[in-house]
């Protein structure tokens, strides 16, 4: 009773197989293109955490009556002191519940050369070394100086002596 | 093949209806993964700290420098404004003026990065 | 009489949809919910808590008691919306008594979803930890958020005021000892809220420590002095005229929520009948809730009265402490760095 027409369920069979699987197939590659939306969501996190932490180091931690003090940030500017700076980044960016944070980061100081019309850079934390690979996100803050900086890098000592903004870039990733 | 006959077709038509089904699915879940992608880019792409840190600045900068203030710095942010931050950024403050019993300047902050515009005029 | 030929190729069919069924839980894998929403809402959870004070903002949403607890709007902690990360340690303090707040309060009040999102929020600062909510699962909605907290301030009377308000001769036998709040002057609008003493918002704390050191000295015997009670004055100067007047309140009844009166250790209202012997210290706190009730403006002046009352005179403390910026008047604790963590799934 074996005929031709019994093939036929067995093609379609197949048929039917072949068109789910190639379906399936491609859904999941196709997803598996668009879920890079994800790495945005840990940017933005590392991005506020940044910015929570630079602006925090920026607010001293008592005022009195009409002396404006200076916040850590801006001391740790003047005086070019990287240790410092570093040390109470990290320990801001690692105050959590559980096990610490390995966050890497590095900062630079971009100021206003009057005389060339430019703008300059030095580096205050370059201790992370960076293969230019990682996702780093950028955080920034205003920091009013009311004089040049001591200990300056050797190419920027020519900062003007005056008050000025400088912006404060710190690069941060993780590993 | 004689006789060929569409019995079996339905097993197709099953197939098919699986496979329309998937891919329903698939949209679905691209939509959702959009969202995630759409928030954290409408988070990162708004400058909200750009623009709390820029009026922190320009406070500093008042309390520093009253009016008439210093030129030098209100240039140093507008240009490192422009060259590292990618901004059009523009601020100035006029003479104290009273404001319900009080004397306060006026400030008038621009900020623009291309996306973004943001105007404030605040009394400080 | 086809039963073979269909049976294999619906077993073949079969086959496929049982693979593609298999294979669509995988699919959803790499989707965890987490990256979809649960972010997005624990980002603006944080933002609502840390940069915003909340709603109302006068009186505080941190003050409503129980019976009022539907008026609060939103929970914020920031001090003022001017100042985003800095928080106020008492509406931190309110926000984590999760036996005043139910789960359905932080749902409406603070993370504001149509979806029953569960929850963690944890705040740590020093060796202090707030924490609400269960211990998150993997694939939670999270975000960190840096911050500074504000505590009161606290004026503490030692032995190094002596000078300053201890009378040399004895004064009339009705001794009277005045912690006086200029609110024109604390609540000036150029003081930094973040630094700002709030009496609306904030405790005020008032200990006398070494009272000892103001007794009479000319009676050896003196170890004490009676403290009659504890009053408050108000006078607004804007009105023509302006003169203290005693404001009415419930000077006999203890209240925690609104005072805490401690002489040497133990607690005692305002007016505790026929006085109280203090030997060392007094300790006044009066909450924000108890401020609230005296019906103060920005011009206000309040007074806390300490009255003794013995003869002969056994204390010799007298003048007006004024309770202001003045760091040697008024301590005021530095801003602790801190961070508040939401975790939504």
């Amino acid at each position: 009773m074996v005929n031709d027409r019994g093939q036929l369920y067995t093609m379609e069979g197949v048929a039917a197989g072949i068109i789910m699987l190639l379906t399936a197939y491609i859904v999941i590659s196709t997803t598996s293109i668009y879920t890079p939306g994800d790495t945005h969501i840990p940017d933005m996190q590392l991005e506020q955490l940044g910015s929570d932490v630079l602006a925090m180091m920026d607010t001293p931690n008592s005022k009195e009556d009409d002396e404006s003090q200076e916040s850590d940030l801006v001391t740790y500017i003047l005086a070019t002191d990287k240790t410092s700076f570093r040390a109470m980044f990290r320990d801001y960016c690692n105050m959590r519940a559980g096990s610490g944070d390995d966050l890497k980061m590095n900062a630079y100081v971009y100021f206003h050369d009057r005389d060339t019309g430019t703008v300059r850079s030095y580096v205050l934390d370059e201790e992370d070394h960076a293969t230019g690979r990682e996702n780093a996100v950028r955080v920034t803050r205003w920091v009013q100086l009311p004089e040049r900086p001591d200990n300056l890098p050797m190419a920027v000592t020519d900062i003007d002596n005056r008050p000025q903004a400088v912006l404060l870039e710190v690069l941060l990733w993780r590993t | 093949m004689a006789y060929m006959n569409e019995d079996g077709q339905w097993i197709v038509l099953m197939g098919l209806l699986v496979a329309v089904g998937l891919f329903f699915l698939a949209l679905i879940i691209n939509q959702s993964a959009l969202v995630g992608q759409t928030t954290a880019e409408g988070v990162l792409e708004f400058p909200k700290n750009d623009i709390q840190d820029l009026r922190t600045a320009v406070f500093d900068y008042v309390d520093q420098f009253p009016y008439p203030g210093d030129p030098r710095v209100q240039e140093d942010i507008i240009a490192i404004s422009l060259e590292r931050k990618n901004s059009l950024v523009d601020f100035s403050v006029g003479p104290k003026v009273q404001v319900s019993g009080r004397d306060l300047y006026p400030i008038t902050i621009h900020y623009y990065n291309g996306v973004t515009k943001y105007d404030e005029t605040v009394y400080y | 009489m086809m039963s073979l030929d269909f049976l294999v190729g619906f077993t073949i069919f079969m086959l496929a949809l049982i693979m593609v069924v298999s294979m669509v839980p995988g699919l959803l894998a790499g989707l965890e919910s987490s990256e979809i929403d649960y972010d997005a809402v624990a980002y603006r959870t944080g933002v609502i808590l840390v940069e915003d004070p909340g709603w109302p903002v006068y009186p505080p949403w941190e003050m409503k008691t129980e019976a009022y607890k539907d008026e609060i709007e939103r929970m914020g902690l920031a001090v003022s919306k001017e100042t985003p990360n800095i928080l106020l340690s008492t509406k931190v303090d309110k926000f984590f008594n999760d036996s005043f707040f139910t789960e359905d309060d932080y749902r409406d009040r603070a993370i504001f979803g149509d979806i029953p999102y569960s929850y963690s929020f944890l705040f740590r600062s020093g060796s202090e930890v707030k924490q609400v909510g269960d211990a998150p699962p993997s694939g939670h909605g999270y975000i960190r958020r840096v911050v500074k907290i504000k505590e009161p301030g606290a004026a503490v009377i030692d032995t190094s005021f002596v000078p300053q308000y201890k009378a040399t001769s004895a004064p009339s036998a009705d001794q009277e000892f005045i912690v006086r709040l200029n609110f024109s002057q604390l609540l000036d609008p150029s003081v930094d809220p973040a630094y700002r003493i709030d009496p609306r918002t904030e405790p005020v704390n008032v200990t006398i420590t070494d009272f000892d050191a103001f007794l009479n000295m000319t009676e050896p015997s003196t170890t004490n002095a009676t403290l009659k009670n504890v009053t408050f004055w108000k006078m607004d100067p804007t009105r023509p005229s302006p003169r203290f007047t005693r404001i009415p309140f419930t000077y006999n009844t203890m209240d925690p929520g609104l005072y805490t009166l401690s002489l040497d250790g133990n607690l005692k209202s305002l007016a505790p009948p026929g006085g109280v012997e203090v030997f060392d210290n007094i300790s006044l706190v009066l909450k924000p809730a108890a401020t609230s009730l005296f019906t103060l403006d920005q011009n206000s002046i309040l007074d806390i009265r300490f009255n003794f009352d013995d003869d002969p005179v056994r204390t010799h403390i007298t003048g007006i402490h004024h309770y202001d910026y003045n760091p040697t008047n008024v301590t005021r604790p530095d801003l602790k760095p801190g961070v508040l963590e939401v975790a939504i799934w």
